[in-house]
């Protein structure tokens, strides 16, 4: 036993190679020279941490020069936070192998995935040049996550097992450690994430706005000028890392917010106390400034054919490749075309806690489920709505992933009206109406409303040709369009019969990433919302999973935040995907759909190709968005 | 006169008060409420949301308070001059549209007044050379600004502007202006933005008021002492402005009453395609999110410049007309 527990014992480095090398391999940003000579500012290497963090590039990027202003297009004033995920300076991060590795932390020392021991930077500084030590996390434990007023429920579910909330301790001013009696593994992808969760706030900035250190004649003052209701109302519009709203909130990220909301065009600048430096002893980022412009969202493509932006991706869609490959040769950008996550583009969603009993009962019958599938000419879809561009897939993970086998993406999904109907008879949906449409056992025809959320003409287009193919195995379609409130409400309360939505948002997980997304876990699972409920709020509302196939998956993802070993973990993520796989509870349609990304020619280090997605990827983040650089062209 | 007006002023008491109630109900009823409409957006983009963030949101915006409470609390709050807060933005309402207001007048008053320029020649002259070649050609033109939908010419005129003259897509100024402090170049950026939208904009108003003006002005002309001013010998110029044109501008004080809300709404569906830094594009966003203070304060705002507008124009057009002001006398 003792030996057993010795082996599970496992002590996980994440540290990179850290260079200290003689302070006279650095070199001072040219833009920062005059605030430096004029004493505004200390030198660099006075303002980068003493273990400072040298960025490894990935293949084919090089080191860059310093200068330019980066433009881009933001549809509202709420995107400004896509700068904190782009610029993805985390605890840990991941890298572009989905490889989780120290980023603002210099190493983390994690033993059975239960006792994390979180090393600082030494001479680590905030943006305005404060120093970052463990005061900031107990700020976060103590004075945000555990104030009864700031945090009624108590802090983040994702820090609390088995009901059980962590021991944190401050051993010295650069060392935290959380730990828990059972493993955690949410710990570090949600410290990784692109919406991170902040365990760490800058204490001296954010103390003038707390009950317990600002005395209350002051704080009714600025609960008056602010016009909130109370202090936390106060103290919570300042402290919004990730919303980047407050410009005066010192932050870790490469650039920083200058501009107070409202306006249509934010600046951020350069954080001149950001933690790494490339190779040749510049301190990143390259790029001086960034430069947003806020227009419609549907002008987005148009000005970006406008060469108005240096870097988008956002709001732009595969329909729109044409005309910006056009005005590409015009206006000198590149138009790329990079790879989304997720495991389906578009995927039909039969909802197995319907309301209509006669319903639920086929729905929840995986011969229906398979015959459904089997009944859609994904090749026709891939060539009418995608110039044959795409993949005719299941909603599975993907080739790039570890755990992908072939068969996940391609089991049932073959074009079969044949063995659809044999299924259907099976059913017992033997009898058909003068249409054609097959009779369900107590008269009504088989008719299957498809809710959608009204917001794309795409899968209007999809669903309209599922419907001529479904009318030859018996089966009627209806699109019900409306809006995405009214969809999600019908889709709670079993209103809705089937749903059509994008399918597993990480398909390129590893079996260190949780596998909830695969397991009804959450009421926006549109295949078993009230399953989802259920769990989600501990049996207080939704209804208990009844389907042996279901409760396996719940038990799977259990173990899973049980198991302490790789291969366990792997073996559970297999047994979940061969379940999924058998059981249909998604009808995936297409996946690998590119999405246009549009770079200027003057900017480099941005990868050829890459996947465009918000988990794991933080869209641009994970490339390293501060090692992009302009040539001499442009700056 | 005077208290003719005391009494139209008494009366729009009533009148806000049931509008107000109206605004927030119609706001209210799509299902959902702010926070809802904000956790949806956030998932479709695959961003997490925490449960405990949101409730504590809830509670701090009111929103776990019942419907009417909330209305008292707004209404009350207007009376005092405290719009709300605009859950959207994170900022009092009046500092979300403070700053567009100021554009939004620009570009409306240089609409109205191009509305005008052309108008007013084209009009008379259809009017006095009715059936001719000069009219047919006009109102040829006129009814095919009235025709084309605004959204689809601003589109045209957008992409046109920018491959002739490289004028930046969108937006009332170049990018680097935004948020600068007032200069030459500034302006000189503005105008070079500003035309698409005040022609835009403008067309369908100009061809309507290009027929109103015309059909009006050809009624007074064939009345009998246009007639016997003629048979008197008065100069043609002059016959024709000093009364008929009077009469025939009737119409057009009445219209101020419309005018005014539209000088702060600003076009919104032209300004949401040409995305001008406008209060449009806020109201509509507002509306879409449930972002109920900003929406609710901004409709008010419009309803009581109607309801002032109205009351302008009327006094405005018995001080113009004789015949109204008479009209009311006689009747007493």
């Amino acid at each position: 036993m003792k030996t057993l527990f010795k082996g599970l014992l496992l002590i996980l480095s994440l540290s990179i190679t850290t260079m200290v090398q003689a302070m006279d391999w650095l070199k001072e940003t040219p833009s920062l020279v005059e605030l430096v000579e004029s004493g505004k500012l200390p030198p660099i290497d006075k303002r980068i941490p003493d273990d400072v963090q040298v960025a490894r590039l990935t293949p084919g990027q090089v080191p860059g020069e310093h200068g330019g202003e980066l433009r881009l297009l933001m549809g509202k004033q709420k995107d400004i936070r896509q700068i904190v995920i782009y610029g993805y300076a985390r605890l840990v991060g991941y890298t572009p192998e989905l490889n989780l590795e120290a980023d603002i932390l210099k190493s983390v020392d994690v033993i059975e995935n239960r006792i994390f021991t979180l090393h600082l930077r030494k001479g680590h500084k905030w943006s305005d040049g404060h120093p970052f030590t463990s005061e900031d996390f107990r700020y976060y434990w103590e004075d945000i996550a555990n104030n009864p007023e700031l945090s009624k429920g108590g802090p983040s579910k994702l820090l609390i097992t088995d009901g059980e909330l962590p021991r944190v301790e401050y051993p010295d001013k650069y060392t935290v450690r959380y730990s828990w009696s059972n493993p955690n593994p949410f710990f570090l992808p949600a410290l990784a994430g692109a919406r991170p969760l902040y365990i760490y706030k800058p204490a001296h900035y954010l103390r003038q706005f707390h009950a317990r250190y600002q005395s209350k004649e002051k704080l009714a003052r600025m609960i008056e000028e602010f016009g909130r209701r109370n202090w936390m109302g106060v103290h919570v519009n300042h402290d919004r890392p990730y919303k980047a709203t407050n410009p005066d909130l010192p932050t870790l990220q490469p650039w920083v917010n200058t501009t107070y909301p409202p306006s249509e065009r934010f600046i951020f600048k350069r954080n001149p106390y950001y933690h790494r430096v490339d190779q040749k002893g510049r301190q990143l980022p390259y790029i001086d400034s960034i430069a947003i412009n806020i227009a419609s969202n549907k002008l987005v493509p148009a000005k970006t054919g406008a060469n108005e932006s240096d870097l988008q991706a956002r709001y732009l869609r595969m329909d729109n490749y044409t005309f910006l490959k056009l005005a590409s040769k015009r206006n000198n950008f590149d138009v790329r075309l990079w790879q989304t996550a997720k495991g389906a583009h578009i995927a039909l969603y039969p909802n197995l806690n319907t309301n209509d009993k006669v319903y639920r009962e086929l729905m929840q019958d995986v011969r229906f489920r398979r015959a459904l599938s089997l009944a859609i000419h994904r090749r026709e879809i891939n060539q009418v709505v995608y110039f044959g561009l795409v993949q005719e897939s299941n909603n599975a993970v993907l080739e790039e992933c570890p755990l992908y086998k072939p068969d996940y993406q391609t089991a049932w999904i073959e074009y079969d009206q044949e063995k659809a109907g044999e299924l259907l008879d099976e059913l017992g949906l033997k009898e058909r109406d003068s249409r054609g449409v097959r009779l369900l056992s107590d008269g009504r025809p088989l008719e299957i409303l498809i809710q959608t959320a009204g917001e794309s003409t795409e899968q209007t287009d999809v669903l309209e040709l599922i419907h001529d193919s479904w009318l030859k195995a018996g089966i009627k379609l209806y699109s019900i369009p409306s809006t995405r409130e009214v969809f999600r409400n019908r889709v709670f309360s079993g209103d809705a019969m089937m749903s059509i939505w994008s399918g597993i948002e990480n398909a390129i997980p590893t079996a260190e990433n949780s596998p909830h997304e695969l397991a009804p876990t959450s009421k926006y699972q549109y295949q078993w919302p009230k399953w989802g409920s259920y769990y989600e709020s501990s049996g207080q509302s939704g209804e208990a999973p009844d389907m042996p196939a279901v409760q396996k998956l719940i038990a799977l993802n259990d173990q899973w935040v049980r198991a302490s070993t790789h291969e366990q973990r792997e073996s559970i993520w297999h047994q979940i995907l061969e379940i999924h796989r058998d059981q249909m509870f998604t009808i995936g349609i297409v996946n690998h759909v590119p999405h246009p990304v549009v770079v200027n020619n003057h900017l480099h280090n941005v990868p050829e190709t890459g996947f465009y997605d918000i988990t794991p990827g933080a869209y641009f983040g994970i490339y390293k968005p501060d090692t992009f650089w302009f040539d001499e062209a442009r700056r | 006169m005077l208290g003719y007006i005391l009494r139209r002023i008494l009366t729009m008491i009533p009148t806000l008060l049931v509008i107000s109630m109206l605004v927030f109900v119609i706001i209210q009823l799509p299902p959902g409420d702010y926070l809802e409409s904000h956790i949806a957006e956030l998932q479709s983009q695959g961003e997490s949301v925490d449960e405990k963030k949101i409730q504590f949101l809830r509670e701090q915006y009111g929103l776990d308070k019942p419907l009417l409470h909330q209305y008292w609390y707004w209404l009350t709050g207007m009376l005092q001059g405290d719009f709300g807060y605009s859950f959207e933005y994170d900022l009092p309402v009046t500092e979300v549209v403070g700053d567009r207001l100021f554009l939004t007048i620009i570009i409306s008053i240089a609409t109205i007044l191009f509305t005008w320029i052309v108008a007013f020649p084209i009009g008379i002259y259809s009017a006095t050379h009715q059936y001719s070649w000069g009219d047919y050609g006009l109102s040829t033109l006129g009814f095919l600004g009235l025709a084309t939908p605004n959204f689809l010419l601003a589109l045209v005129m957008l992409y046109f502007a920018n491959v002739y003259f490289g004028t930046s897509i969108g937006g009332l100024m170049d990018p680097q202006y935004i948020d600068a402090p007032w200069s030459m170049d500034k302006m000189v950026s503005i105008l070079e933005h500003l035309w698409i939208p005040v022609i835009v904009i403008g067309t369908a108003g100009t061809a309507g008021m290009i027929r109103r003006l015309r059909a009006n002005l050809l009624d007074e002309l064939q009345k009998q002492y246009v007639v016997t001013g003629h048979a008197k010998g008065l100069p043609p110029g002059k016959l024709l402005v000093k009364y008929p044109l009077r009469v025939a501008l009737n119409f057009f004080v009445a219209d101020i009453g419309n005018l005014l809300p539209t000088v702060i709404s600003g076009a919104e569906i032209v300004a949401v395609v040409m995305s001008l830094p406008t209060t449009g594009p806020i109201l509509l966003s507002s509306l879409q999110s449930q972002d109920m203070y900003l929406a609710g304060s901004f409709l008010m705002f419009l309803a009581v410049l109607t309801v002032f507008g109205v009351l302008v124009s009327d006094i405005a057009l018995a001080l113009l007309d004789p015949r109204v002001r008479l009209g009311e006398s006689a009747s007493k």
